[in-house]
């Protein structure tokens, strides 16, 4: 059996930060703890990947980010949603709401 | 664009990553202590899971797209390359700026002159309405003459304009306190302003109401500069006077800055009504209501017109029109012939977004051919760059087969050989803008000197920069596209076996580039040899009249308020007293001036056994002893003597002397002497003018002209001015003094026009001639340089990769000549190839030089020949050295080389 831990499909990454960051704003390291509890240590992130997607969808406009004081005193760079980041949320919730509708329909349909 | 930003933060958004990076460190580690593992073992843990150097890497690739990175990083390598070879980058830099500076400049002018719209509302509105066919009337200007009453009838046709102006050029005389002097002036139509849509800079510009009747608005508006340069700007100008032409006109107005009128070489210093035309063209007749034609019609069309349309859609009008102007006042009484003629004319609108310009007309041709020799000369340098650049990578050939090697594509290689010469190429053209300046003011010393002062800009523009910096990319391009292609297409295993110093080939590309070099040069070449014949050839015939040791000047009595009586008694006043100077040994005069460009004309008539009527001939009247002073040798009959003057008051013209081309083109076979002849066409023209002698052809309009001309008498009580022509004795420049002291006894507020001498005005005339002769010749001259450099590295470069080839020849016994011959052997086909690809195209280019040229045709084969002569002869000396070099390859040496 192979690692009950797997790498965060390609292109869903995005996603699950906005999700993450639509709860309360968060530092990169929080994130990645964030994610690895809720989906109860399944998916693990790679550092190498979650620091460009912050970037990128900071540059993107949807996500904005300070300097703050966090929870062991030292300043860390907090994330947060901007307007912008919350309707993109959106959209890729109801987009991946279909896409996966649809796998299970075939695989319902493959089992048959 | 964020991401160009990002560029220039890149500072500030390293540190932020580092500290974001280095927090995560930090809680990872903590939360392992926490855990139960050690410290040390720890911070092992976390930094083998958190490669710090890819993370910032991926991030990186975030801020700034990967290809823009580099490109950069390209740059910056390329930079630090070119500093390593200084030799190297000079010549490229030398060879791009040389290009880019020298097609800027030209294109300066091309877009002055040319292609710049006048600084006015909606330019690409303006149409020029020009007369096609027989005018009849009588006129005065240069070029797309038209009648005032003519554009005032236009004015009604709102159906196809939103305003009609119409304006003349003209010179005035203009006394502002002391000193008298000749200015330039645009006589405007009431419409001329609001219909370009000029508003003024301070009071008001000339309307409608000042152009309501004849003498309605003796007011001006000044011109910008005129008025910062005369005035020094003062703000109280309103309601000053000027004396013009001796009659008083109030300034009600400045015009905005940057308009100089619609003629780019005709600057006008102000504006007057063309209701004040009396005052401002003294001895004019009514030219406001007669069909005189003496101004250009411009014209703002409806928005939704082209002007075809409104060309279409305006001559049913027209017809009508030429039957109205027929019972006009002033309209000449025509034979049924020309009556048909006139009918059948047609009106042409044409698109006059830069206004009206006879300027433009002279020198367009010129300039685009010479702007045409600039992107040939570009284009030389380009390939001079390529061919550089070819050698260099064949010297880096080693340093890319590594590269390639450890795994650079291909495609990466070839853009860093791009990316070197486009920033060479953006370094040579900001270089070329540099130098762009002093070559615009170069330039502009060759035409003429009021156009100079007045017409034409050598700053640089926005336009301007625009043009090099695309320049520059095109020519980066284009040096660069071949090296980086063939650097992606070469072997590396090849490249990597062989041996420093030999390098990988590229030859056959670098020969094909010298051939294309030889043939663009010998084109150059060749253009430049027919300008430098032309002129040489126009100088050496000369006008036909003496010109060295002699003077000339002119006054315009009549604009500085003189009566014709008093000017023609003032003008055989200084005649007289010029004559009596001890610096002159002879002297003439005549009424307008020879090799200006402009000519008094008319039709004649002649009377033999029929009448014959000719067509336009020049004419020009001289006083006794013109032909002695100025050299025009009398081939028949006699010079003018004092009996041939009618006494003052008494009008019109007893006898004439006709020239050789007159008498071969209209008398031909007959004695000229004793043939009545009369000036005009029409049937109440009465010959009564007497030919008394025949003098050999000169030029009378510039040094091309070979026209049949009637000369009449001078000092027959009609002469508004002259030109008077004296022989000195000693240099030309000791007469002014004592010349100018006779004219300001004689009259103490007339200016001198000018003071001139021959040659002075027969260099004036060649202009062009001279523009294009220097410009060819230079580059003709550099684009030799050019492609012999190109040569002599080709050539050493294939001797050095031969050195070992060569060597054993030499060793097996081959002597030195066979050799050079075997090397030159090389240089030899390409000159040949690059010869055979230039012919066909000056001969297919030829027809467009022809109208520029004079006494040689385009394709003249001793012309040709001689250029490809001179090509040859350097192009085989430059293959030569490598060749006699090749020839003293020791054999032990070359062999050890290996």
């Amino acid at each position: 059996m192979p690692s009950s831990r797997f790498p965060i499909p390609q292109g869903t990454l995005d996603m699950l930060i906005l999700q993450i960051l639509s709860l309360e704003p968060a530092h990169g390291y929080g994130i990645a703890g964030r994610l690895e509890q809720i989906s109860r240590s399944v998916v693990r992130v790679n550092e190498g990947s979650l620091y460009p997607a912050l970037h990128r969808l900071q540059q993107k406009g949807w996500l904005r980010a300070e300097w703050k004081q966090s929870e062991t005193g030292r300043e860390a760079k907090f994330y947060s949603l901007t307007p912008a980041g919350r309707r993109q949320l959106a959209v890729e919730k109801d987009s991946w709401a279909r896409l996966s509708d649809a796998v299970n329909l075939i695989f319902e349909e493959g089992s048959r | 664009m964020i991401r160009l930003f990002n560029w220039f933060r890149r500072g500030s958004l390293e540190r932020g990553l580092d500290r974001e990076l280095q927090y995560h460190f930090h809680r990872r580690v903590a939360d392992l202590i926490a855990a139960g593992i050690p410290e040390p073992e720890g911070r092992r843990r976390v930094a083998a899971e958190l490669s710090l150097t890819q993370v910032r890497e991926e991030v990186r690739d975030v801020w700034l797209t990967r290809w823009f990175r580099d490109f950069i990083y390209d740059l910056r390598f390329s930079a630090r390359s070119f500093l390593h070879s200084p030799g190297f980058t000079a010549a490229t830099l030398l060879s791009l700026a040389l290009g880019i500076g020298a097609t800027t400049a030209i294109y300066s002018l091309v877009d002055q002159v040319i292609l710049h719209a006048l600084p006015i509302h909606e330019p690409a509105r303006l149409v020029l309405v020009d007369w096609n066919g027989d005018q009849v009337g009588g006129g005065f200007g240069s070029w797309n003459l038209m009648s005032y009453p003519f554009c005032r009838d236009l004015q009604h046709q709102t159906r196809f304009f939103d305003g009609v102006l119409c304006r003349a050029e003209i010179d005035v005389n203009l006394a502002t306190g002391g000193n008298p002097k000749p200015v330039a002036a645009e006589i405007v139509s009431g419409s001329y302003f609001s219909v370009l849509g000029i508003g003024p800079a301070l009071g008001r510009v000339i309307e409608e109401s000042d152009d309501a009747a004849p003498g309605a608005g003796p007011v001006v508006v000044l011109s910008n500069d005129f008025w910062r340069a005369e005035f020094g700007g003062a703000a109280d100008i309103i309601g000053r006077k000027l004396l013009i032409n001796q009659h008083p006109m109030t300034i009600v107005g400045v015009a905005a800055a940057a308009f100089h009128g619609v003629d780019v070489g005709a600057v006008p210093a102000f504006w007057i009504p063309a209701s004040m035309y009396a005052e401002a063209i003294p001895g004019a007749e009514d030219l406001l209501h007669r069909p005189t034609f003496w101004m250009q019609v411009l014209a703002r069309l409806r928005p939704d017109l082209t002007p075809a349309q409104a060309q279409a859609g305006l001559q049913p009008w027209f017809k009508a029109w030429l039957q109205d102007n027929m019972v006009r006042p002033g309209f000449p009484i025509i034979s049924a012939d020309r009556r048909r003629d006139y009918l059948a004319s047609t009106l042409e609108i044409t698109s006059a977004p830069q206004g009206h310009s006879p300027l433009r007309r002279s020198l367009s041709q010129p300039l685009w051919l010479l702007f045409a020799a600039t992107g040939v000369l570009l284009g030389l340098a380009c390939l001079n760059v390529a061919g550089l650049f070819l050698a260099r990578g064949s010297a880096r050939g080693r340093e890319i087969g590594t590269r390639l090697a450890l795994g650079a594509s291909r495609g990466r290689i070839g853009r860093q050989l791009l990316a070197d010469s486009l920033l060479l190429a953006v370094a040579g053209g900001v270089l070329g803008a540099a130098v762009a300046p002093l070559a615009i003011r170069g330039l502009i010393a060759f035409l003429p000197h009021e156009l100079a002062a007045n017409a034409l800009r050598g700053t640089l523009s926005l336009r301007l920069l625009t043009f090099a910096f695309f320049a520059s990319v095109a020519a980066g391009l284009l040096s660069g596209v071949t090296p980086a292609l063939h650097a992606g297409g070469d072997s590396m295993v090849s490249s990597l076996r062989e041996r420093a110093g030999t390098g990988f080939g590229g030859v056959r590309l670098r020969k094909c580039i010298v051939t294309l070099q030889v043939a663009f040069s010998l084109i150059l070449v060749i253009a430049a040899a027919l300008f430098v014949r032309t002129l040489a050839g126009l100088l050496a015939k000369g006008p036909g009249f003496e010109t060295s040791g002699m003077l000339s000047f002119a006054i315009a009595p009549v604009q500085s308020g003189y009566t014709r009586a008093d000017a023609a008694r003032l003008v055989r006043r200084v005649h007289e007293e010029v004559r009596a100077l001890p610096t002159t040994r002879n002297s003439a005069a005549a009424r307008w001036a020879f090799l200006t460009g402009g000519s008094w004309n008319n039709a004649m008539t002649i009377q033999t056994g029929r009448r014959i009527v000719t067509g336009n001939v020049n004419l020009n009247a001289v006083t006794p002893g013109f032909f002695s002073t100025l050299g025009i040798r009398i081939l028949a009959g006699r010079d003018f003597d004092a009996h041939d003057s009618r006494p003052p008051g008494e009008a019109g013209h007893r006898s004439a002397i006709v020239n050789e081309a007159f008498v071969k083109r209209h008398l031909a076979g007959r004695d000229p002497l004793g043939i009545p002849i009369g000036v005009g066409s029409g049937p109440n023209v009465k010959p009564d003018i007497v030919i008394v002698g025949v003098c050999a052809s000169f030029n009378y309009r510039g040094l091309r002209d070979d026209s049949e001309q009637v000369l009449f008498p001078m000092f027959e009580g009609e002469d508004a001015g002259a030109t008077f022509y004296i022989k000195v004795r000693g240099a030309p420049e000791q007469a002014i003094p004592s010349i100018r002291r006779i004219v300001r006894q004689a009259a103490p507020r007339l200016p001198i026009l000018w003071f001139r001498t021959l040659n002075d005005q027969v260099k004036r005339s060649l202009t062009t001639e001279r523009l294009l002769a220097a410009l060819s010749g230079s580059f003709g001259a550099l684009a030799l340089l050019l492609s012999l450099i190109g040569l002599y590295g080709v050539m050493s470069f294939v001797v050095t990769r031969r050195t070992r080839e060569i060597g054993i020849r030499l060793a097996l016994g081959a002597t030195g000549a066979s050799v050079i011959r075997l090397v030159l052997g090389d240089a030899v086909i390409m000159i040949a190839v690059g010869t055979a690809i230039a012919l066909p195209c000056v001969a297919a280019l030829g027809k467009f030089v022809q109208s520029q040229l004079f006494g040689v045709t385009a394709t003249d084969p001793a012309t040709i020949a001689a250029a490809a002569l001179v090509l040859a002869a350097g192009a085989l000396v430059a293959a030569f050295i490598p060749a006699w070099r090749a020839s003293n390859v020791s054999p032990t040496e070359a062999l050890r080389l290996e």
